[in-house]
């Protein structure tokens, strides 16, 4: 069994922050970790390739320096390999064009099961996954909770709408796209973390996967015009002091609004 | 990020007579233990506190004059220039910050014990205490009446002299003459100073007003006042009443009026002016200075365990109160008034409402906190409680074994001293530890503020990770890569009935109808039988919260104790009076003076502590019985991780320490103590072994006669 993950390291922001130019956010105000759904999707490779008997983990991530972060962290919980796409000219890339530079090195990769998370915290879009499975022409399941594998086949769960689950089986090769919750992830413990810090990085470049930065933005769905504050309003208005007052208030205005 | 401006009106300037308080923090008068005795200690603490952004730090109580000493309890004193000079440390520090400095002055009348003078008790009338045993005191002539509000004034003349900017003159919680006169259960004098109200005010109004002539111009004047004595008693001070009067013949000689309801006496609804939180939350003395607002256009301070800054707007903006007065929060977290002002809120260490601070001055001893480890210590060991120095070894990783209190105590230090990683490892599938079962008992919800304080926190350090629902056994802990290995793994309750006034276990313990606390915490109250005797040897509040679940539970509770009141360690935190009298209404039997000899079948045998030895033994039935005797440490996997030194040298351990109850089982305040000073000292050449505090020496080259007393 081999699996491939691809991870992202993805920006947490502290409370306070400034805004760096039109479509960013100061770095300083910025610490980098592994997605939360990330951790979900590189547990369910672990174990497919526990439960299979052999094979290999390999996590890449599309991503400057930053990105680092969260390989170790992979490698750290036992992923074998980790490999980092980065060129200057994906500095803005959207999901689509994430997706693009993954199939190519997926193509290289030829795994058996493809494991992305099924979104990431920051952008949120959901897409990269998808996106990667229609590139490739794979058989994919969106958000999955449960993964089961036979040696064979794969049985996987969702939840749907108003607590019904939906079971598919499907072959390998195939793509998932994990929920957070489908499994217990490991922790790494500081052993591990540490030697992971000494393992090696894998760097590729778009010409190794033989694409060229000039079509990444022509493979791009979208791209990031500005970033803007939110502006703040005046806050929330006290109804009151004692609560039997701000009762009555709000008895008040919820008549006000359900006449109107 | 900026405060809230829903919050700016707690930072509005207040002016005081001559002063101005900066904003409306006023940390009240609170008593610490290092009186004028241990200047360096006292003045830390309060200047901490002046740091913090408070307006105002006062004293605790302080002894205008040998005449009156409270003594085993530690007061303040300014008897002489020696005090003066002392407490000056603390009146300098407070400027420092730019706080004013308060003096609170006290004559203790009738329950000032004199244990130290020797000299007899001066009071209003001849009476005996409630609270002193086999002693009692002589009625005040006129001649002496001046004589001790000459002490007042002469008091307050060294006060201004060395900087102290607020006096007050108090008469609250029952222990001070100046409420003794007010008050017609002590005061049965014949004269002007006895009878009506205006004559039974006159004595503490006169002393004001010498105070006021002779400090007036430099000092603010304010009078801490027992607004209502929380009795039904007619003798007692009712707000409405009483103590609305008193304000309206007062008013024009003070600057702020310094209010509160409740005291320690027995016969009062004891412990209430410091409200544990089992009983109440925030302010809930609101009524009573409601009560007499309209008596006062001055401003009105008045504590109510404030931690939340939206309840203190709101105590503003009704108009009930002017200034936030507060002791516990401002124990709890020196720096309440800068976290609320640059809206940090959630990093306000909240008060629980334990009490422990009181119980510390209830035993002579010095003030700690439960949720502040760095309380008292500012000084004599040089702790700040918002600054963490870097560690000299901070490129060492640590895993820290139990997230209770002293393991995310211990974790939170190291991972603010800049470590390289902390991990805190626990096998429940949250933090807390005991204090998970401990929160969960009725009324001590707030309790569990020791956690959420502490989760808010270990969530912010980025070099800090929280692993839950993970057990580790030595071999894993050898293993993990950690160099530095701290052990908090807890206690347990003993099953045996392993005890201290026999320091032996419980025949028949083992029934299976006999359960620990922590059976009784996973079953929520609900285990089998309907009468639960709950056999009590530890004095606080386990046996409490025990009964309290049961009583939830629907059992009929009986509680057996060796002990001649339930719960002796809450009379050290103002909990016992209502707690006894509570659990008595509620229906459960008490059965104090008894030992639990043992357990036989149905039969439950026990003994009078003072029956003859070879007495037929009492019998008890029960369907169940819980012990609470005595906890255990859990340090089986310290002692076998420390058993093979050349393993821990091979696997690059550098040394395993133990915290907390898995060294000792203690209190709350003591493990978190326990995690933090490691935490603090984890640098040092030998950790475990804690450096030395310094300690204040009297000079007995400074010897000197004490004031001089005349009758």
């Amino acid at each position: 069994m081999r699996a491939l993950v691809p991870v992202k390291s993805v920006a947490v922001l502290e409370r306070d922050f400034t805004l760096a130019g039109a479509t960013a956010v100061a770095p300083e105000a910025l610490e980098w970790q592994l997605n939360e759904w990330d951790a979900f999707s590189l547990e369910a490779g672990l174990r497919l390739v526990e439960q299979a008997g052999g094979g290999e983990v390999a996590v890449v991530s599309v991503g400057d320096e930053h990105a680092e972060e969260g390989l170790r962290a992979c490698l750290a919980k036992g992923a074998d390999r980790a490999l980092r796409v980065w060129d200057p000219a994906l500095q803005d890339a959207d999901a689509l064009a994430v997706a693009w530079v993954l199939a190519a090195l997926a193509v290289k990769e030829s795994p058996d099961v493809i494991l992305c998370g099924a979104q990431s915290s920051d952008a949120a879009a959901a897409a990269t996954g998808i996106a990667l499975a229609g590139l490739l022409a794979l058989a994919h399941v969106a958000v999955v909770s449960a993964i089961e594998y036979d040696g064979a086949q794969l049985t996987v769960r969702r939840e749907l709408d108003g607590g019904a689950t939906e079971v598919l089986r499907l072959s390998t090769p195939a793509l998932l796209t994990v929920q957070t919750g489908a499994n217990e992830p490991r922790h790494a413990n500081l052993r591990a973390i540490k030697r992971a810090r000494e393992q090696p990085l894998r760097m590729l470049g778009l010409a190794e996967l033989e694409l060229h930065p000039d079509a990444v933005g022509a493979s791009a769905g979208s791209r990031t015009l500005r970033v803007l504050e939110r502006e703040r309003g005046d806050g929330p208005t006290m109804l009151g002091e004692e609560p039997a007052e701000i009762a009555a208030r709000i008895a008040e205005i919820v008549a006000e609004r359900m006449s109107a | 990020m900026a405060r809230d401006p829903r919050h700016d009106v707690l930072f509005e300037p207040v002016p005081i007579g001559p002063k101005t308080l900066r904003n409306r923090f006023y940390q009240s008068p609170h008593c610490t233990s290092f009186g004028a005795e241990l200047p360096g200690a006292q003045a830390h603490i309060r200047g901490m506190k002046a740091e913090g952004g408070w307006a105002a730090v006062n004293t605790e109580f302080c002894s205008v004059h040998p005449s009156s000493d409270s003594r085993p309890l530690v007061s303040a004193r300014l008897w002489d220039d020696d005090d003066a000079r002392n407490l000056a440390a603390m009146a300098d520090l407070a400027h420092e910050h730019g706080a004013l400095a308060g003096i609170e002055f006290w004559h203790g009348g009738c329950v000032a014990g004199n244990l130290e003078s020797r000299l007899p008790a001066r009071s209003v009338s001849q009476m005996s205490d409630d609270s002193l045993y086999a002693t009692s005191c002589y009625e005040l002539d006129k001649a002496g009446i001046r004589e001790i509000q000459g002490y007042y004034v002469a008091a307050a003349r060294r006060a201004r002299d060395v900087g102290f900017d607020i006096i007050n003159l108090e008469g609250a919680e029952c222990g001070a003459i100046t409420q003794h006169f007010l008050m017609s259960k002590y005061n049965r004098r014949g004269d002007e100073y006895g009878g009506s109200l205006e004559n039974r005010a006159r004595f503490w109004l006169e002393t004001i007003e010498q105070v006021r002539e002779a400090v007036g111009e430099d000092c603010a004047i304010t009078a801490r006042l027992c607004v209502d004595t929380l009795n039904d008693s007619p003798l007692g001070i009712r707000a409405a009443e009483e103590a609305y009067r008193f304000i309206e013949l007062g008013d024009h000689l003070v600057d702020f009026w310094d209010l509160q309801a409740g005291g320690w006496v027995a016969a009062e609804w004891a412990g209430d002016d410091a409200v544990a939180s089992r009983f109440a939350g925030e302010f809930s003395h609101r009524e009573y200075i409601e009560a007499v607002r309209g008596a006062t256009a001055k401003p009105i301070a008045a504590v109510g365990r404030f931690t939340n800054p939206d309840t203190m707007v709101a105590a503003i903006r009704s108009g009930v109160i002017d200034i936030i007065a507060a002791a516990r929060p401002s124990i709890a977290d020196p720096f309440l008034p800068e976290k609320i002002e640059q809206g940090r809120y959630e990093d306000i260490r909240e008060c629980i409402g334990c009490n422990i601070c009181a119980s510390r001055f209830a035993q002579g001893a010095p003030i700690v906190c439960t949720q502040n480890a760095t309380l008292g210590e500012e000084f004599r060991r040089g702790w700040h409680p918002e600054r963490f120095a870097k560690a000299a070894n901070h490129e060492k990783t640590v895993l820290v074994v139990g997230a209770g209190p002293a393991g995310m105590e211990c974790a939170m230090v190291l991972g603010k001293r800049g470590m390289s990683a902390v991990h805190l490892l626990d096998e429940q599938d949250a933090l807390g530890g005991c204090v998970r079962a401990i929160s969960a008992y009725p009324n001590l919800g707030e309790w569990g503020r020791v956690t959420t304080y502490r989760q808010v926190q270990l969530d912010k350090l980025a070099n800090v990770e929280v692993i839950l629902a993970t057990e580790l056994d030595a071999e894993a802990i050898l293993i993990y890569g950690a160099e530095i290995v701290v052990i908090a793994t807890g206690a347990r309750w003993r099953a045996d009935g392993m005890n201290g006034p026999t320091q032996a276990t419980i025949p028949g313990a083992e029934h299976d109808f006999v359960y620990t606390p922590e059976q009784v915490s996973a079953a929520g109250g609900a285990i089998d039988g309907e009468h639960v005797l709950v056999y009590d040897t530890d004095g606080y509040f386990t046996a409490v919260g025990v009964a309290e679940m049961l009583l939830a539970a629907g059992k009929r509770v009986s509680i057996v104790t060796p002990f001649p009141n339930l719960s002796p360690f809450m009379f050290l935190t103002g909990e016992a009076f209502r707690v006894n009298r509570e659990l008595r209404v509620r229906g459960v039997e008490i059965v104090p003076n008894h030992l639990l000899s043992r357990i036989a079948g149905e039969q439950l045998l026990g003994q009078n502590v003072w029956a003859p030895p070879g007495s037929d033994p009492v019998v008890w039935h029960a369907d169940a019985v819980v012990l609470v005797t005595q906890r255990e440490p859990r340090d089986a996997l310290y002692h076998e991780l420390r058993a093979d030194p050349q393993r821990l040298e091979r696997e690059g351990i550098e040394s395993v320490y133990r915290i907390g109850d898995c060294l000792a089982p203690r209190t709350i305040a003591e493990n978190i103590f326990d995690g933090h000073r490691l935490a603090r000292e984890i640098d040092t050449a030998d950790p475990a072994t804690p450096l030395p505090y310094i300690r204040e020496l009297p000079d007995v080259n400074r010897a000197r006669p004490v004031a001089a007393a005349g009758a």
